[in-house]
C-alpha cells in the first residue's frame, strides 16, 4: 500500500497535523443518553490515521521502510478502516519505535555490551554489539541500498512485493551490513507487537485500538467480582496507566526501565 | 468523561430528557437532579457506576448493606426498574454548582472537623499513593484515575459528598456496612484513622467532575 | 583502601525471603546481624503502586525489577564442548534483586514437595530397580525427610497465609484436596482462591477422566489475614498482573507483607542496600570464615567481620559465591571430582493450547498469579513409571495467571506469524483459549553443572558464572508423556482443537520457561557428592550457611519456593537452638 510521501519534510518536521486524525472510543465507551457525550461523537469522526507522526530517531528515508513495513506485519483490516480494524499505522507503532529506539532502551540500556563477540547458538541468543538503535540504523541503511540497487523503495512497492521482502528478510537470514536480516526482522516484529499492544503511554497502541480490538480492559484491574461470572464477556473500555480522570491521555514513553 | 457500562435490559432504558416516573421517590432526598445533599447523608447518585448504582439497590433489598430508609424503598422495585433507575442516575451530569477548585479542599458539612489544606495534600497522597504505615494502597488502584471509577469494579469517589465518604469509611470500620466483596473496603478502612478519612474525604469532594 | 569495619554476630548475604526470615528470627533471638542486600529499598508503598505497575512493557518485556544485564548477567552454554556466552538480556529465567527479592514479583505458586522427593535415590532404586535410570543422571536423597520438614512448611505457610485446600490431615484424605500431598498436620492458613473459568472446566474434564483436581495452593490472598507476625494482607482481585510485578494490594505474600515491617524495626538487624558482597573472607586455614568484602553504590570497599557468614542469595548466586570465596572443591564434569556447581537443574516446561468457539468466553486477563486448578496425578512418582523409561513427572493445570496482550495472544499451530492471518487469529483466539502448564520436574546429570566463565566479567571485574545445561534425555521422555495426557483433558473439555507442545532440546535462554533454577550448593549426608550438610552448613567452612533452591540434589514437579521457605526455618532452628549455641560441625563428615 502506498502511503503519500510528505513533501519538502525534515526530520522533525515531519509531522501530520494532530487535529486531522482522532480516533475516538466506540460508542460503549459514552454514556448513551448524555448530551455532552452525543456532542462529543459528532465531533471526532472515527478516523484511520495515527494521531501523531513526529519522528525524532527516523530520518525519512528510515520512516517510509518503518511505517510500510510495520503496517505488512500488522496490517489495518482495509485501508481507512474504522478503529476495530486498525494496523500498526493508525496505532502509531512508528511512533512507539521512534521513541524507544531514541531513547534509553535504543541506546543500550540493560543489554550487557561486553565482549568478546562470538556468533554462538540460537539458544545462545543475541550476540551483537550493536545497540538495538545501533542495530536499527545499520539494518535501515543497507536494506534502502540495497532496494535502491533493484528499483522503488519499500513504501513504493505493492503489498505483495513488500511481504515478499520480508519474508526475504525473515527467512534468507542475508547480510546487512554486519547485521543478519533475521535478526533485525526478529526484533522489527517484535517491537511492532509491543507497539501495538503496550500501554498507550508509551506513544503505540493509540487510543487503545489493539486493547479494545482483543477485549484486554488495561491498566485498572479489579476483577474480585468479575471472575465469578464464568463464560461472560467481560466489557469495559480499556483504562491506560496515562489515563486521567477527564478521559485525556498523557504519554510519556521514557518510563526507566528499572525500579530503586 | 466517566467509564460505565449500561444495563440494558428489555424496555427501560432511560434518557437524560426523561426521567422514569419512579424517580420522583428518589428526588425526594437525593436531589431534583440526583446531585446529593449537602449536610445530609444523601449521596450524590448523577453520574455514579450503573453497575454499582443497582448493586447497591440490590443489597439495599436484600439486607446486605444495612439502611432502614433505602431498604424499604429498594424492596418496592423490582429489577427491571432498579436496572432503570441505575441507568438514568448514571447517565446524568454532575451539577456545575458542585464543582469546588481543587486547591480548596474545604468541605462545609463534617461535623466534627473542617479539613485543612494539610489534610487536603494527606487526602491527595492516600489517594494517589497510600501509606505505607499504615499499610493502605493508593484509592485510586481500584478507584481509579482521579477517583473517575472503573466500571463493573469500584465507584467514582470523585465529586462524591465529603460527609457521605467519611460516614461510609466509618461503616466499614465499624463493620455496619459489609456489602464489600472480599472485605476489600473493609480492610483499608480498619487501617484509616479519623484524620486520614476527613482528608481523603475532603480531597475526592473536591475534585471537579467533568462529564 | 579497604574500611574495616567492627565485627558482628551474623552477616547475611541477600535481604530476600531467606535473609529477611533468617535475619528476623536471629535478630529476635538477640544476636547483630548485618544484612547485606545489592539493590534499593522498596516497599508497597510508593514503589509498587497502581496503575504503574501494570505495565507490561516496562514489567515483562522489558523485565524492570530484574538483574541488571549490565552489571552482572550469567553464561551458558549447552555442552562443554561449546563456549560460554553472555546472556546479554534475560528471557528464560529471570533473576530479582533488590529488598525483598524475586519474591517480590513471585506468581504466589507454593507447594511442598512429597515425602519420595526427599529420598528420591532410595526410593527410585526400590520402587523401580537398580538399572532403572540413565546413567548419567545423577539424582541424590537430600538428607533430610519430609517428616522432619513439614512444621517448618506448616510455619512458612502460615506465615505467608498461603490460601488452599488440604488433601491430606495426618493421613486422613480430605475431598477437595489433592489426595497425592503427603501429609500436613493442619490446613492451609485461609481457604482457596476463587476458581477461574479455565479452572472449572479443567476440573470437570479431569475429573471426568478419573483425575483428582484440586485448587492451586496459593500466596495470593482469598481474604484478609493476620499472620503470626502481627502483619495485615489483604484479599486479592485477581488483577492478572502477578509475575514479574508487585502488588499493590498488599495481597500477595512477600517479605515486604509478610516480615519486613517486624525485621526493620529489630534495632539488632542494620540493613545496608546498594551493597554487593565480592567475596566471603576465610582464614589462613581456610576453614574459618572471618567475614565479607563488599564495595558499595560509592564504589567504596569495606570489610564486614563476622563471627556467622549465612549466603541467602538466589541460587545461581549462591555458587557463585562459594566460587568466588574458594569455599568447596569446584566440580570439574570431566574427571567427576568436586561438588560446588554439580547437579545444577531447572524445570521442564511444557504446554497444551486448547482453542474453543467464539461462545466460550475465558477471560484470560482476570487471574492470580495462581489461582489455577490442578491435577497431581502425573507428578512425581504418583504413577507408575514400570517400562516408561523416565522418572518424574509434572503437575498439569489450567493455570491462566494473565491475559497482557504483548506476551500472550495464543494462536494455533500454523498460524503465520504475522500480516492478515495472524491478526486475524489474534482476534479469534484470544478469549476463547485455554492454556494448561505442565511443570515438569528435572533430575540432574553429571553434564549439567555451573562453574567461573573464564572470559567474561561482572562490573566489579569478578568472573561470571557459567551455566552450562541442556535435558537430560529423562526429562524430555517424561514431558512427551505428560503432554499427552494434558492434551486428553484438552479433549475431555470439549476443545475444538488442542495442540500440545512437550519441551523439546535443546534447552534454549531465549525463551521464557521458569525461575526456578536449582542445585550446585547442594545438601546430603555425604561431602563426596554434597556441598553443605542437612543444615546448610559448608562441610569445608563451618560458619559459613549456604541457604536457597541450590541446595537441591534434584528438582521436584512444583515450584521451589515453599520447600525453600520450610528449609529456611529448618536452618533458623538448628542456627538458634544447635549453631549458635555451640558453633562447630553439626554433622560430622
Amino acid at each position: 500500500m502506498k502511503l503519500p510521501a510528505a513533501p519538502n519534510v525534515t526530520r522533525r518536521s515531519f509531522v501530520v497535523s494532530a487535529g486531522a486524525a482522532t480516533v475516538i472510543p466506540p460508542a460503549a465507551a459514552l454514556v448513551a443518553g448524555s448530551a455532552q457525550a452525543v456532542a462529543a461523537a459528532a465531533h471526532h469522526p472515527a478516523h484511520a490515521a495515527p494521531a501523531e507522526r513526529t519522528y525524532l530517531f527516523f530520518n525519512v528515508a528510515e520512516v517510509q521502510f518503518i511505517e510500510a513495513a510495520c503496517e505488512r506485519l500488522i496490517p489495518a483490516d482495509e485501508p481507512g478502516a474504522a478503529a476495530l480494524g486498525a494496523g500498526a499505522l493508525a496505532a502509531g507503532v512508528p511512533n512507539y519505535l521512534d521513541r524507544q529506539l531514541g531513547g534509553a532502551w535504543g541506546a543500550g540500556e540493560r543489554l550487557y555490551r561486553s565482549g568478546p563477540w562470538i556468533q554462538g547458538t540460537p539458544s545462545q541468543g543475541y550476540q551483537l554489539p550493536f545497540t538495538p538503535a545501533e542495530l536499527f540504523r545499520t539494518a535501515l541503511r543497507a536494506i534502502n541500498t540495497e532496494l535502491a540497487k533493484r528499483g522503488p523503495q519499500f513504501s513504493e512497492l505493492s503489498a505483495a512485493a513488500q511481504d515478499d521482502y520480508l519474508k526475504s528478510l525473515e527467512k534468507d537470514n542475508h547480510d546487512l551490513d554486519g547485521v543478519p536480516s533475521a535478526v533485525f526482522f526478529d526484533m522489527l516484529l517484535k517491537m511492532t507487537v509491543e507497539g501495538f499492544f503496550s500501554d498507550p503511554v508509551y506513544g503505540g497502541n493509540h487510543d487503545m485500538v489493539a486493547w479494545r480490538m482483543i477485549g484486554f480492559p488495561g491498566a485498572y484491574a479489579d476483577y474480585y467480582e468479575a471472575i465469578d461470572r464464568h463464560g461472560v464477556k467481560f466489557e469495559r473500555v480499556p483504562l491506560s496507566i496515562g489515563a486521567d480522570g477527564h478521559g485525556h491521555m498523557h504519554v510519556q514513553s521514557e518510563i526507566p526501565a528499572s525500579v530503586g | 468523561m466517566k467509564y460505565v457500562l449500561l444495563l440494558l435490559l428489555g424496555a427501560g432504558v432511560a434518557t437524560a430528557a426523561t426521567p422514569p416516573p419512579e424517580a420522583a421517590a428518589c428526588q425526594a432526598c437525593h436531589g431534583a437532579r440526583g446531585e446529593g445533599v449537602v449536610d445530609g447523608d444523601k449521596p450524590r447518585l448523577a453520574g455514579q457506576s450503573a453497575h454499582y448504582l443497582d448493586k447497591q439497590l440490590q443489597d439495599f433489598a436484600s439486607g446486605a448493606r444495612d439502611n432502614a430508609i433505602m431498604s424499604a424503598i429498594a424492596r418496592a422495585l423490582n429489577t427491571q426498574t432498579r436496572s432503570k433507575l441505575a441507568a438514568y442516575y448514571a447517565a446524568l451530569p454532575v451539577p456545575a454548582a458542585l464543582a469546588v477548585p481543587t486547591s480548596l479542599a474545604v468541605p462545609t458539612s463534617l461535623e466534627h472537623t473542617t479539613a485543612t489544606a494539610a489534610q487536603a495534600g494527606r487526602g491527595h497522597q492516600l489517594a494517589i499513593e497510600g501509606a505505607e504505615g499504615k499499610r493502605v494502597q493508593a484509592c485510586n488502584n481500584c478507584h481509579g484515575p482521579e477517583g473517575s471509577g472503573v466500571a463493573l469494579s469500584a465507584p467514582a469517589l470523585a465529586g462524591q459528598l465529603a460527609a457521605y465518604l467519611a460516614a461510609q469509611l466509618k461503616s466499614f470500620q465499624q463493620g455496619s456496612r459489609k456489602n464489600d466483596a472480599g472485605s476489600l473496603m473493609r480492610s483499608v478502612a480498619s487501617q484509616l484513622d479519623e484524620a486520614d478519612i476527613t482528608a481523603v474525604a475532603s480531597y475526592y469532594a473536591s475534585i471537579p467532575s467533568s462529564h | 583502601m579497604v574500611q574495616q569495619l567492627k565485627e558482628v554476630d551474623v552477616v547475611v548475604i541477600g535481604v530476600g525471603m531467606v535473609g529477611s526470615i533468617l535475619a528476623k528470627e536471629l535478630a529476635a533471638a538477640g544476636y547483630k546481624v548485618v544484612g547485606l542486600e545489592r539493590g534499593s529499598t522498596r516497599f508497597t508503598v510508593p514503589e509498587f503502586q497502581s496503575p504503574g505497575i501494570h505495565d507490561e512493557l516496562r514489567f515483562d518485556v522489558r523485565k524492570a525489577l530484574m538483574q541488571d544485564n549490565t552489571r552482572e548477567p550469567v553464561t551458558f552454554r549447552n555442552t562443554s564442548s561449546q563456549t560460554g556466552l553472555p546472556i546479554r538480556r534475560w528471557e528464560s529465567f529471570l533473576p530479582g534483586t533488590g529488598l525483598g527479592g524475586s519474591m517480590v514479583h513471585w506468581n504466589g505458586q507454593t507447594y511442598r514437595f512429597q515425602a519420595n522427593d526427599f529420598e528420591l535415590a532410595t526410593r527410585t532404586r526400590e520402587r523401580y530397580g537398580q538399572g532403572f535410570l540413565d546413567p548419567d543422571v545423577t539424582i541424590q536423597d537430600w538428607g533430610v525427610t519430609y517428616d522432619e520438614l513439614e512444621p517448618h512448611y506448616d510455619r512458612f505457610e502460615y506465615l505467608l497465609g498461603t490460601s488452599g485446600k488440604a488433601g491430606n490431615l495426618k493421613g486422613q484424605i480430605q475431598p477437595g484436596g489433592d489426595p497425592h500431598e503427603s501429609p500436613r498436620s493442619r490446613e492451609y492458613p485461609t481457604p482457596p482462591q476463587k476458581e477461574h473459568y479455565s479452572g472449572a472446566l479443567f476440573r470437570k474434564a479431569a475429573s471426568s477422566l478419573g483425575y483428582h483436581p484440586f485448587p492451586q495452593p496459593s500466596s495470593n490472598l482469598s481474604q484478609p489475614y493476620t499472620n503470626p507476625e502481627g502483619l495485615k494482607m489483604n484479599t486479592c482481585v485477581f488483577c492478572g498482573f502477578c509475575e514479574r510485578y508487585a502488588c499493590e494490594h498488599y495481597a500477595k505474600s512477600t517479605p515486604q507483607t509478610f516480615i519486613l515491617p517486624v525485621l526493620l524495626a529489630n534495632p539488632n538487624f542494620e540493613l545496608r542496600t546498594g551493597c554487593q558482597v565480592q567475596r566471603i573472607n576465610l582464614d589462613s586455614t581456610k576453614k574459618r570464615a572471618t567475614g565479607v568484602t563488599y564495595i558499595d553504590n560509592a564504589g567504596r570497599e569495606f570489610e564486614q567481620p563476622a563471627a556467622l557468614v549465612i549466603t541467602c542469595l538466589f541460587a545461581i548466586n549462591n555458587i557463585r559465591m562459594l566460587l568466588l570465596s574458594g569455599i568447596g572443591k569446584p566440580y570439574d564434569p570431566a574427571t567427576g571430582k568436586g561438588v560446588v556447581g554439580r547437579n545444577y537443574a531447572y524445570q521442564t516446561m511444557s504446554t497444551v493450547a486448547s482453542f474453543f468457539d467464539e461462545d466460550v468466553i475465558v477471560n484470560p486477563f482476570m487471574a492470580s498469579g495462581a489461582s489455577g486448578t490442578l491435577i497431581n496425578d502425573f507428578a512425581g512418582d504418583n504413577f507408575d513409571h514400570s517400562g516408561l523409561g523416565f522418572i518424574g513427572g509434572a503437575f498439569i493445570g489450567a493455570v491462566n495467571t494473565n491475559g497482557r496482550p504483548i506476551q500472550y495472544h495464543p494462536t494455533p499451530p500454523g498460524t503465520p506469524a504475522w500480516g492478515k492471518g495472524w491478526k486475524d487469529a489474534v482476534l479469534k483466539h484470544y478469549n476463547h483459549t485455554i492454556m494448561f502448564s505442565l511443570h515438569g520436574s528435572s533430575v540432574s546429570q553429571r553434564q549439567n553443572y555451573a562453574d567461573l566463565d573464564p572470559t567474561y566479567k561482572d562490573a566489579w571485574g569478578q568472573p561470571l558464572l557459567r551455566i552450562t545445561f541442556d535435558f537430560p534425555k529423562n526429562d524430555l521422555k517424561m514431558a512427551e508423556y505428560v503432554t499427552a495426557r494434558g492434551a486428553e483433558i484438552g479433549k475431555a473439555m470439549g476443545a475444538k482443537q488442542v495442540a500440545g507442545n512437550p519441551r523439546k532440546a535443546p534447552y534454549t535462554t531465549q525463551q521464557y520457561q521458569t525461575t526456578h533454577n536449582t542445585g550446585g550448593t547442594v545438601m546430603g549426608n555425604d561431602p563426596g557428592t554434597s556441598v553443605v550438610n542437612r543444615y546448610l552448613q559448608s562441610w569445608d567452612v563451618p560458619n559459613v550457611f549456604v541457604i536457597g533452591a541450590s541446595a537441591y540434589p534434584q528438582n521436584a514437579s512444583w515450584n521451589p519456593t515453599g520447600t525453600l521457605g520450610a528449609l529456611t526455618y529448618w536452618v533458623a532452628d538448628a542456627l538458634k537452638n544447635k549453631y549458635l549455641k555451640n558453633p562447630g560441625r553439626l554433622v560430622s563428615p
